[in-house]
């Protein structure tokens, strides 16, 4: 309607003229309060999804040995740092810190290797072999955990891995999970495949092509897999669970629970144990999102490949 | 010519032709992936099938006893109760999860300034470890200092006990578990943008508001995404609860949050009945495998790809 009065506007009177402008302007203003309430409503909603770490963080600097406040004032009683020192103490936490440390960099870094020759392997297969492995890592993708919990626990007594790292670590050798085997795959997909031929007429092998050519092309995606897969091993629980005895041993995860079953109702304690387990992965998260700038296309990726 | 005199001179080096050795080495990069499949993934899976039909308890031998674990699993209450609890628990998890990430990403598809920031943090909130996100809704759910009910009596609504009654501690479970609906934004927001602008654009010509070309154009045009999330929170909500009813009721009170997988866990690891327990998973691993093939089957022509 207003593109119809702007067309016939030379025609109009003058004064019709500065009342089109001000249509105009008014229609600027109208885009820019737009604008702004988006900008509130989304910081609304991302503060609601925010609240439970900012009171779990408020929380956790309680002081400790008296009630918890019936309100929900911030520091009534003072903020205590201590207790982020008083579980070192009750717990070896530092221990378990590192015992989960190595367990993440252990696995990540040999899921990367990895999961990335088993994508670079599976980009270069030809069409139907292609077909038949991508189908597999998808039938892969959705055999549910609890279902290899039992024989996994035989086998590795059988193998007597049981109370060692490597049961922890033993799913790295398949690239941890087949999402990270896809993600290598499709973006190696996405390269020219002329680079590998050529590379193969110039007598590189496939070691030698994926080593020099592949991955180094792959890099943002050996990072998101990095990342994806260093928390995986930070964050699970129920594989040390099963397979830890020695409490020496325990992970962070682990190491929480135990915490949880000493120290029932001291929330400040429980809670300052559990920030400081999110606080790598947010950081590694965190770092993730600004080196991308963008979300993860893969997630959908995968869905479409599930749905042709 | 001079690339195949290379080529011929380094073939009569080796007992295969270039291309043989070239498909036995892109296999020999796959076999970690391969072979720790099989051997931590397809053949526990099969295992567990067969443990179903044996009598085990991880000391003797298995005995084979024939169908007798799945005639006892029917006479079990428990059981039921488990499969009734996994049921309600997808029945409000999943659509919640679902509907929440879709008006998560009907908020936040625009390319807009800061819009990374907004979704990068709802984002964060999905990724928390496991445990330490059980801790957190342990205290937010806290019937007497938990952050949660001190905002429904500011409020006047009532405060229910959450987990420690029967009746909201599934429910409260559900609802927790719903709230890491990160991924899925991801997800959608990724296919709302990959839905062909030009579509919006005739719309809006036509003179439909915001509504209408929700209701028209992305609606039916996400609606196999939604249906594949939907599923997907289905099968995950349904193997993927353990942690947090480990951690946060044991399966109490009563027997009120007492869903499949902690069943199975308990079953096999504190009562060593393993033949029931995977009786059990076998039945939770039929039931997903139908549900999921039945949404493959229904929705083969709903599917449309214009890449991968």
């Amino acid at each position: 309607m207003i593109s119809k009065q702007a067309a016939s506007a030379p025609t109009r009177p003058i004064s019709e003229q500065t009342h089109l402008v001000a249509l105009h302007q008014q229609n600027i203003w109208r885009r820019r309060i737009a604008h702004i309430l988006w900008h509130a409503g989304a910081v609304g909603v991302v503060l609601i999804f925010l609240l439970p770490l900012v009171w779990m963080v408020v929380a956790s600097l309680q002081p400790t040995g008296r009630p918890p406040a019936r309100t929900l004032t911030f520091f009534p009683a003072g903020v205590a740092w201590s207790n982020y020192a008083a579980i070192f103490r009750v717990i070896p936490l530092a221990q378990q810190l590192g015992n989960s440390l190595l367990v993440s960099t252990v696995g990540a870094g040999v899921t990367i290797v990895t999961a990335s020759w088993a994508g670079f392997a599976m980009a270069q297969m030809p069409l139907r072999a292609r077909r038949w492995l991508v189908g597999l890592a998808l039938l892969l993708l959705l055999t549910p955990a609890s279902a290899v919990w039992l024989p996994r626990y035989v086998l590795f007594a059988e193998l007597g891995l049981i109370d060692t790292y490597i049961a922890l670590v033993a799913p790295a050798v398949m690239g941890t999970k087949s999402l990270f085997v896809l993600m290598f795959y499709w973006s190696y997909r996405r390269m020219a495949t002329e680079l590998f031929e050529s590379a193969w007429l110039d007598g590189a092998g496939v070691w030698r092509s994926w080593r020099c050519i592949a991955l180094p092309l792959a890099a943002p995606t050996t990072l998101a897999v990095l990342v994806l897969s260093f928390s995986h091993y930070w964050s699970d629980f129920v594989d040390p669970l099963l397979f830890l005895k020695t409490s020496a041993r325990f992970t962070v995860a682990v190491g929480l629970r135990t915490l949880q079953q000493m120290y029932l109702t001291d929330w400040s304690l429980l809670l300052a144990a559990a920030t400081i387990m999110i606080a790598p992965v947010f950081l590694l998260y965190s770092g993730l999102q600004v080196w991308f700038r963008d979300e993860p296309d893969f997630v959908r990726r995968i869905f479409r490949q599930m749905l042709n | 010519m001079f690339l195949q005199t290379i080529r011929g001179v380094r073939a009569s080096s080796h007992r295969f032709s270039p291309q043989t050795r070239h498909q036995l080495q892109l296999w020999l990069l796959l076999t970690p992936f391969l072979g720790g499949a099989l051997l931590l993934i397809a053949l526990p899976a099969l295992v567990t099938l067969g443990l179903a039909f044996t009598r085990y308890d991880a000391l003797a031998a298995p005995v084979w006893v024939g169908l007798e674990n799945f005639v006892a699993l029917f006479h079990r209450e428990v059981f039921w109760i488990a499969v009734r609890n996994s049921l309600l628990f997808a029945v409000i998890a999943a659509p919640l999860q679902v509907t929440g990430a879709l008006l998560l990403a009907m908020l936040l598809h625009p390319t807009r300034r800061g819009v990374h920031v907004y979704r990068s943090s709802i984002y964060l909130t999905t990724v928390i470890p496991d445990v330490a996100f059980a801790l957190i809704w342990l205290w937010l759910l806290n019937p007497l200092y938990g952050p949660v009910n001190i905002m429904l009596g500011w409020l006047g609504a009532p405060q229910p006990a959450w987990l420690v009654e029967p009746a909201t501690a599934l429910p409260a479970l559900a609802i927790m578990a719903a709230t890491r609906m990160g991924e899925g934004m991801l997800l959608l927001i990724a296919a709302r943008q990959a839905l062909p602008a030009p579509l919006f654009h005739a719309a809006m010509l036509d003179g439909a508001g915001r509504w209408q070309s929700f209701r028209h154009i992305t609606w039916p045009l996400l609606a196999p995404w939604l249906l594949l999330l939907l599923v997907r929170d289905v099968v995950i909500g349904a193997h993927g609860a353990f942690t947090p009813v480990y951690i946060m009721t044991g399966g109490g009170p009563g027997y009120a949050t007492t869903l499949l997988p902690f069943l199975i866990y308990e079953e096999a690891f504190s009562h060593l009945r393993i033949g029931q327990a995977a009786a059990m998973m076998a039945v939770m691993f039929a039931a997903t495998s139908l549900l999921i093939g039945f949404v493959f089957w229904r929705t083969r022509s709903w599917g449309y790809s214009d890449d991968l």
